[in-house]
């Protein structure tokens, strides 16, 4: 198993009083799944993802990455966590806009302490990949919106992570890019890698091989 | 019969006696604060004063009384342990007795001039006719002036200030127009000129800097006091060290205020001037 | 990609502000290095002036340093020539004077009498050194020969005669203002000219034999006359240091807290608000798993870049400044022509990078806080937003 959530809720306090944004939520993801979860705005995806992806720990409940409890560890070790085991896609790209795409894929692995030569070798193998071999040199602004995040693709990838998260990857894009995209996604779980992303696309939703619909901060399906 | 001398009632109403002819006889003297407070004295001390450092030529005086001494910027850090006297007391004290003339010296006449009176012209004529005596007027002129010349220093140092919080605005108000580069794109392509855009930053520019310089006035004023208190005590003066006057405060913010608009238009130019396209690349 | 490299890219992007940054830093740094060479500048220059006129002791009449006659001048010059460490001693006074020369106006100047113990102290006519004020005011030079008349104190019996005196050579008087005209006879010469036999020097100048300890020369002479006060040039530095330098020291003090205030402010709040610019970018990177010690060290390298440029361009800047506000400080009347307001020592340059070290790395404390302790989850939600 890579990732389990075990009856977690997710309670965020607020001046006009606290919002359950997750009740009582369980699931498992095991190696090679592709998940999607769908449902309304609001209704708690985003949070089960971050909660999964060890970006944010649960009010109540245990997420278990690995076998490990991730609220029990220190904030470095699930930094270690989401820089070795887990690949994030943002809905908005996040690439670093002063660096190459190429630097951007180089940068989680320089910060794996991959050596010089083994992160350009896996750098281009990635660029390649995502189909920009030949747009390594080029600044975030130089690029579309698809192009940027396939670079962000390459970027989740770069360490050979178990589990692929992404939060809304077609959001930003149109039709035709978000399908380039969603094809890349389809690549990935082919080779492997287990993949858990949140979408409105109902597109991209279909493509996954389990799909789980939200309703107000609980799995309905 | 004995004498009275041997009574000790006698001895001493005759001592009483001869104190209170001391301090009938005693002539006055002022004394500064810092001296009364040095040698822990008050009106009505008898106290002796000598020439020598040996106590020689010494007389007796009455303190009559004690004053602050007129603060003098030329000598903030000397400590003012000194005294005033009446002249005829302070010649006989000084007088050397083997020197009849040392009995008609003194060291300074102060002249206070009819009004209208050139003081320079004064002492030209003085000097005329006494050659060897120095002449000068109290105001300086500003070629010898050493606090024209501090606040010439002065201001050069806050020019080069505003120099360095101009950059500073500049900074931050090229970081706020980063910043809404979106917001501008959007404006000016839904139609709003760039003259109002650009009236807005100039508003927005005044309000930053007059803002800011209030507070750094309302700061100079709050802190004028803390910093005369320390320097007073610290050199134990009455002077004032500084002073923020209404007039002073204008000149802050009437400086400050166009360099706001300025740098606000300075900072938004581009998003103004430019391509609206432009402004919506990355 | 190390922190550094990152910092640089992100102060590159973001030129037009880093530059204005670096502006302010530079300014605000040139002011902050001119304020450290004032603190000790006026000392050091003062000093140097004592030790450059060759005389290690000044003996007085009086404590402080108030101009009278001491008294039995020539025995006490005497006693103290004859002490082992003892090079020279020159016995000096001082009156007023009044020059003429043809086709000129009368010129006040300073005439001072010198009897040196090496040299033999005898009157052969008005022989003058003068210096190139008076030379310029009355147009003569070495050759020449002008009137003098001197104007001694008031208790003088009868008012001098002019003398005619023969220049003989220029003559450096290292505490002269631009505008002092002085001329310098022998002893012997000045006792003649104000018509005294007998002249007391009102200040007595020792200089000492190489490897002399000057403060122990003081107490000797101290042991020897304890009617007259002696000073080595460092005791003279440190009374004026404790008077005469209070207000540069006080000023320079107060401006260079306040301008390193200033560009920690300056620094600070720019790295502040470009954090909150790049919150999302930062969220992502902490997502990504970049480890929270390599964003604080991107945020660090990027606080030193600024500070750092900004305070080596202040060194050159603050060199020009120093010379423009010398200069004005230079005009206050009576100021010894050579004396200087700002002297370099490299002291004011080791606080001035301390000082910028510290500020580069404070400035940076709250933007790393807030980048170190963002929600990422949340921070990521309110971006989509």
């Amino acid at each position: 198993m890579v990732a389990e959530a075990r009856h977690v809720t997710r309670t965020f306090p607020m001046a006009a009083g606290a919002v359950t944004a997750l009740s009582d939520v369980s699931m498992t993801i095991e190696p090679g799944d592709y998940v999607a979860i769908t449902g309304p705005s609001g209704c708690g995806k985003s949070t089960l993802l971050h909660l999964i992806g060890c970006v944010d720990t649960p009010t109540s409940g245990s997420i278990l990455f690995e076998g490990r409890d991730v609220a029990a560890l220190t904030e470095s070790a699930r930094s270690r966590i989401r820089l070795t085991r887990i690949g994030f896609v943002f809905q908005r790209f996040f690439l670093l806009p002063m660096l190459k795409a190429s630097e951007n894929i180089e940068l989680p692995q320089s910060e794996a302490g991959v050596g010089v030569a083994d992160r350009r070798t896996r750098t281009r193998e990635l660029l390649d990949y995502v189909g920009l071999g030949d747009r390594g040199d080029h600044l975030p602004s130089q690029l579309s919106g698809g192009e940027m995040q396939r670079v962000a693709i390459a970027r989740a990838l770069a360490n050979r992570p178990v589990l692929l998260v992404a939060d809304e990857p077609t959001g930003e894009l149109d039709e035709t890019t978000g399908e380039h995209v969603a094809a890349l996604f389809d690549r990935v779980h082919a080779d492997g890698t287990a993949i858990l992303l949140v979408t409105h696309n109902p597109t991209l939703a279909a493509r996954a091989t389990r799909r789980l619909s939200m309703k107000s901060g609980h799995l309905v399906a | 019969m004995q004498c009275p001398c041997h009574n000790p009632r006698v001895v001493a109403f005759a001592a009483a006696l001869a104190l209170i002819g001391i301090l009938d006889t005693a002539p006055d003297i002022l004394i500064s604060r810092q001296l009364a407070a040095t040698a822990h004295l008050a009106v009505g001390d008898v106290i002796t004063l000598a020439t020598t450092p040996t106590g020689g030529r010494s007389s007796s005086f009455r303190v009559a009384g004690i004053y602050e001494p007129t603060p003098d910027p030329m000598r903030f850090t000397a400590q003012r342990i000194e005294g005033r006297m009446h002249l005829p007391d302070l010649l006989t004290l000084v007088t050397d007795p083997h020197d009849p003339a040392s009995a008609d010296a003194i060291g300074s006449i102060n002249v206070a001039l009819a009004p209208g009176t050139d003081p320079a012209a004064f002492a030209h004529d003085i000097t005329a006719g006494a050659p060897t005596v120095a002449v000068r007027p109290t105001s300086r002129p500003p070629q010898d002036d050493p606090f024209a010349v501090l606040d010439r220093f002065h201001l050069a140092i806050s020019v080069v200030t505003m120099f360095g919080a101009t950059a500073f605005l500049l900074a931050l108000m090229v970081i706020r127009a980063e910043e809404r580069r979106e917001t501008v794109a959007i404006l000016r392509l839904v139609g709003i000129a760039p003259r109002s855009l650009l009236t807005s930053v100039a508003i927005e520019g005044l309000m930053i800097a007059i803002g800011g310089a209030l507070f750094g006035v309302a700061l100079a004023f709050a802190t004028e006091g803390l910093i005369n208190r320390f320097f007073q005590a610290r050199y134990d003066t009455a002077l004032v060290f500084i002073r923020v006057t209404g007039p002073l405060a204008m000149k802050a913010v009437a400086i400050a205020a166009p360099l706001g608009v300025l740098a606000g238009i300075a900072a938004s130019w581009t998003l103004l001037r430019g391509s609206v396209l432009a402004l919506f690349r990355r | 990609m190390t922190p550094l490299q990152l910092a640089w890219r992100t102060t590159t992007r973001y030129r037009v502000r880093a530059m204005l940054a670096i502006a302010g830093v530079t300014v605000i740094g040139a002011l902050l290095f001119d304020m450290l060479l004032l603190s000790h500048g006026l000392l050091l220059s003062f000093a140097d002036l004592l030790n450059s006129e060759g005389f290690e002791v000044r003996v007085l009449a009086r404590e402080g340093f108030a101009r009278v006659p001491i008294p039995d001048s020539q025995t006490i010059a005497d006693a103290i020539a004859r002490l082992p460490s003892v090079a020279d001693v020159a016995q000096i006074t001082l009156t007023l004077a009044e020059g003429r020369a043809d086709q000129k106006p009368p010129r006040r100047l300073t005439l001072v009498g010198r009897a040196l113990s090496t040299t033999r102290d005898a009157a052969t006519g008005c022989e003058v050194e003068i210096n190139h004020v008076l030379g310029r005011a009355l147009d003569i030079g070495p050759g020449s020969t002008f009137r003098l008349t001197p104007m001694p104190s008031a208790d003088a019996a009868t008012a001098m005669p002019p003398v005619d005196c023969h220049v003989t050579a220029f003559a450096d008087f290292g505490f002269n203002a631009s505008s002092d005209a002085t001329a310098l006879v022998s002893m012997a010469e000045y006792r003649r000219l104000v018509a005294q036999e007998h002249v007391d020097a009102e200040v007595i100048l020792v200089a000492l034999k190489a490897g002399s300890d000057a403060a122990a020369v003081t107490r000797e002479i101290g042991t020897l006359r304890p009617d007259v006060h002696a000073y080595s040039n460092e005791e003279v530095v440190a009374q004026f240091n404790r008077n005469g330098f209070a207000y540069f020291r006080q000023i320079s003090g107060v401006l260079s807290a306040l301008t390193t205030a200033f560009a920690f402010l300056l620094i600070a709040t720019l790295l502040t608000v470009s954090i909150n610019q790049r919150l999302g970018e930062i969220a992502a990177l902490r997502a990504l798993g970049i480890a929270r010690r390599r964003i604080a060290a991107m945020l660090l390298w990027e606080s030193a870049l600024l500070v750092g440029a900004g305070a080596v361009l202040a060194l050159p800047v603050g060199g020009v400044l120093a010379v423009g506000l010398d200069r004005i400080l230079r005009q206050m009347p009576s100021l010894p022509e050579r004396l200087h307001f700002f002297v370099f020592e490299p002291r004011a340059l080791i606080v001035h990078i301390a000082v910028f070290v510290v500020t580069a790395a404070a400035a940076a404390v709250y933007p790393i806080w807030l980048a170190s302790t963002l929600p990422i989850a949340s921070t990521l939600r309110r971006e989509v937003i």
